[in-house]
């Protein structure tokens, strides 16, 4: 969707919002969003991969191949959203794969856990295999290499997210917030940002329209894992206290301000006795500290980078769409 | 070629691509002359080379296996079968070597079965000894001597493309181009560039874009082992610990994505389009293979051209398309391409197969991974279904996928005890019959030679 937004940005003319300092809900945005684009964008079925109508269609448009006609363009693109949409899907399905030698009597049959185990490797290469043949069909090389890294990012910021939950009965890890972005980047923003920039390499923009294409990905992506973060610690209700992450953006700037050896001993404290961790005692150690108040600031730090990279592409409604993203990640009550 | 025609009492229902009745019960009668003449090894595999049939054949374009299996279904399936030592090597000839001659032409034709046939014996021989021959009077060239060079830092080189920070990833990415493996890929990969150079220009030098594709397919081969191995729960392989077993199944499955990933990337910077779909291609097919391997047929022939469309989807679309891509980089001619493909798919379809058979005859320690692994993952291999022609009592132990305790053992009893395995290798060597065939129409070249010791080199594998 995003590539798509930003594609019609580039190209087009309209009317532009005026920037309010309040911002629109985000469903509401995504609908907008949406209609802009012209189709809903949540995950297509695994049957449509299969299905004939899709592949007729898909005949229909590979006529199109070497003619000068702009839906050619427009197929592209979409295809390249579609194919990040697969990609994600298949990391999220083969994130569920457990770990056999960790099980316990608890979890149930072993054998049961294999076969999901399995299914979930095939599944996700399946999905994998799919946005392959798809980016081969896009005959681009350049775009089939920004893809390939975004997937080796993705690898390993899952990598870094795997390593740190292993480890979270025992203690956070400890990084600064610079370390912190960077394993954010691979793991939420990498695919978003480098196919924002393939979906311009794909129309033949110039150099410096893909990197603001890119800028705009990674920017906006960060904005929204921070928004995220912070939603545990800026609800209001505070009745259901919700489990958050200790590696989470304010629990990591929030050991930042107060030195490792205070925030270990404030994690022990919370957690009691049975090692049964009080979530709102320590959530409101961190909102005592600086924590939540700087991670708000990078938010809304991330989120002007990408406007400004925004500000490049010619007023238009894709574009407005595209900032008002923005103005949505970077809500808080 | 005419067809061959069966009995009344053996023509299945409809034309070739309809359902089969219910089969004959295997024929234990006493054994007649004839029979004894039709179970000669080396008869057997001429007599394959012009036996029609085969549900399914077309959509592999495979007809010569599924004849094989048509002739085996209506032919006497012997319970004595012929002692492993006595096929027939197809050896090239080397220099003073005459291949020994046919069996007197009349006498065939009248002692295959009371069944008219109407083909022609002088014929097929004819065309069993010009394939020999064109396998030239060249000395005999070891493929791996010649491909050494080439290769001798491939390992090296695959480790270049895993850049990745982390030590632990880049430790389980690194942990399988060890160089223990056969790397049989990237030696066919590197072969068939030279043979195809030479054939356009008589340019022995590999291109560098050429090397890429053979670094490509090993990094593809390797990322599907490992997930593999996630697949099958397996814990040893090569002769050591999977990586899922070292460090666990999630880690296991991000390496595999990351090499893919990897793969991927050097594909894209060779630059070409059309290598980039060629390539990929065996990645989906990869996944549609184990997808195959999941589904099971009822029907027994359907079963056997399901188990050669999963052969060639797991194995030999690698080896064929990275032929087949190297052929594109280093020569413009389309008839060049298709040769090195079909030569690639048949090499690969018999290597799998020789695999499968080593499950059956080899013992864990010298094939570096567990035996009998294919009846323990509920698979029913080349042996197996030859074996259930003469065993029907098998069918049910397949269906069920030998999850009943005992059924392993006793399906690989039944496979020992039946002629499974020589089936399975006579098989084998008619694909790397035609594989030679294929390669024999390049120019002459020691690397060509090569690739036709290699096809033997396939056959008599013992790991």
């Amino acid at each position: 969707m995003w590539g798509s937004l930003l594609r019609r940005g580039a190209r087009g003319a309209g009317g532009l919002r005026g920037v309010a300092s309040g911002g629109p809900p985000w469903s509401q945005v995504v609908s907008e969003a949406e209609k802009i684009v012209g189709y809903p964008t949540s995950f297509m079925s695994l049957r449509c991969l299969l299905s004939d109508e899709l592949s007729n269609i898909a005949m229909q448009v590979r006529k199109l191949v070497g003619t000068k006609h702009p839906l050619l363009d427009t197929a592209r693109q979409r295809s390249l959203a579609e194919i990040t949409e697969l990609i994600h899907t298949a990391f999220l399905v083969h994130r569920g794969i457990v770990n056999i030698g960790e099980l316990k009597s608890c979890d149930g049959p072993l054998k049961d856990m294999q076969f999901g185990n399995k299914m979930a490797v095939l599944s996700g290469d399946f999905l994998l295999a799919n946005a392959c043949t798809s980016l081969a069909q896009l005959q681009n090389t350049k775009v089939v290499e920004l893809i390939s890294s975004a997937i080796g990012d993705l690898v390993q910021g899952i990598y870094y997210e795997n390593s740190k939950s292993s480890e979270e009965n025992c203690l956070t890890d400890d990084i600064g917030i610079s370390t912190w972005k960077e394993q954010v980047f691979l793991s939420h923003s990498a695919l978003l940002a480098k196919s924002c920039q393939a979906a311009m390499e794909l129309a033949k923009h110039s150099a410096e329209i893909q990197d603001m294409a890119f800028q705009y990905g990674k920017h906006m992506s960060m904005s929204h894992k921070l928004h995220s973060d912070l939603q545990p610690f800026v609800k209001e209700s505070s009745s259901d206290t919700v489990a958050f992450s200790l590696n989470s953006a304010p629990a990591v700037l929030h050991q930042e301000f107060l030195g490792r050896e205070a925030w270990i001993k404030q994690i022990k404290e919370a957690q009691g006795k049975g090692n049964i961790m009080d979530y709102k005692k320590l959530q409101e150690a961190i909102k005592a500290g600086k924590g939540v108040t700087s991670a708000i600031d990078l938010c809304r730090c991330h989120g002007s980078r990408a406007l400004a990279a925004l500000e490049r592409f010619p007023p238009s409604e894709a574009r407005a769409a595209l900032a008002n993203i923005v103005y949505a990640v970077t809500r808080f009550p | 070629m005419a067809p061959f025609p069966l009995s009344r009492a053996q023509r299945p229902e409809g034309a070739a691509g309809g359902k089969a009745k219910q089969l004959p019960p295997a024929r234990t009668s006493s054994r007649q002359p004839c029979e004894r003449v039709a179970a000669a090894p080396g008869f057997r595999v001429r007599v394959a080379a012009v036996a029609e049939g085969g549900a399914g054949a077309a959509r592999l374009g495979d007809t010569m296996a599924l004849r094989w299996w048509w002739w085996r279904w209506c032919g006497a399936p012997s319970r004595r079968a012929p002692a492993l030592g006595s096929l027939p090597r197809l050896r090239p000839p080397g220099p003073g070597c005459r291949s020994p001659p046919p069996p007197a032409p009349g006498a065939a034709v009248c002692h295959f079965t009371q069944r008219s046939s109407t083909f022609s014996f002088p014929k097929i021989c004819n065309i069993f000894w010009r394939c020999s021959k064109t396998a030239s009077d060249e000395k005999y060239q070891d493929p791996f001597q010649l491909g050494r060079k080439d290769l001798k830092n491939l390992y090296e080189d695959i480790k270049k493309e895993l850049l990745v920070s982390t030590v632990e990833l880049k430790e389980m990415c690194d942990y399988y181009f060890d160089g223990k493996g056969k790397a049989f890929r990237p030696m066919i990969v590197v072969l068939m560039a030279r043979a195809c150079n030479i054939h356009h220009n008589n340019s022995r030098e590999v291109q560098a874009s050429q090397r890429s594709v053979a670094i490509i397919a090993e990094m593809i081969h390797t990322a599907s082992l490992v997930h593999d191995d996630v697949i099958d729960d397996a814990n040893s392989r090569r002769g050591k610990m999977t990586v899922n077993q070292i460090w666990g199944e999630r880690k296991a499955v991000l390496a595999g994505d990351f090499i893919l990933s990897a793969a991927s990337l050097a594909l894209a910077r060779i630059g070409n389009t059309t290598i980039i779909s060629v390539l990929t291609q065996v990645i989906e097919d990869l996944v549609r293979g184990e997808f195959l391997q999941l589904g099971s047929k009822e029907n027994e022939n359907e079963r056997f051209a399901h188990y050669l469309e999963k052969t060639f989807k797991k194995t030999a679309s690698l080896i064929a398309n990275s032929c087949k891509a190297v052929s594109i980089l280093g020569c413009p001619d389309p008839k060049v391409h298709e040769i090195a493909y079909q030569y690639g798919k048949n090499v690969g379809i018999a290597f799998q197969l020789i695999d499968d058979v080593l499950d059956f005859t080899s013992c864990a320690d010298h094939l570096g991974k567990p035996a009998a692994a294919d009846l323990k993952l509920g698979l029913a291999t080349g042996p197996v279904l030859f074996a259930c022609r003469q065993f029907p009592e098998m069918n049910a132990m397949i269906m069920r996928r030998f999850s009943k305790p005992g059924d392993v053992e006793r399906a690989r009893k039944y496979v020992l005890q039946s002629d499974g395995v020589q089936q399975t290798t006579y098989l084998a060597q008619r694909y790397c019959h035609e594989a030679t065939r294929e390669i024999s129409k390049l120019r002459p070249s020691p690397e060509r030679e090569a690739l036709i010791q290699l096809t033997e080199m396939v056959l008599m594998r013992d790991k």
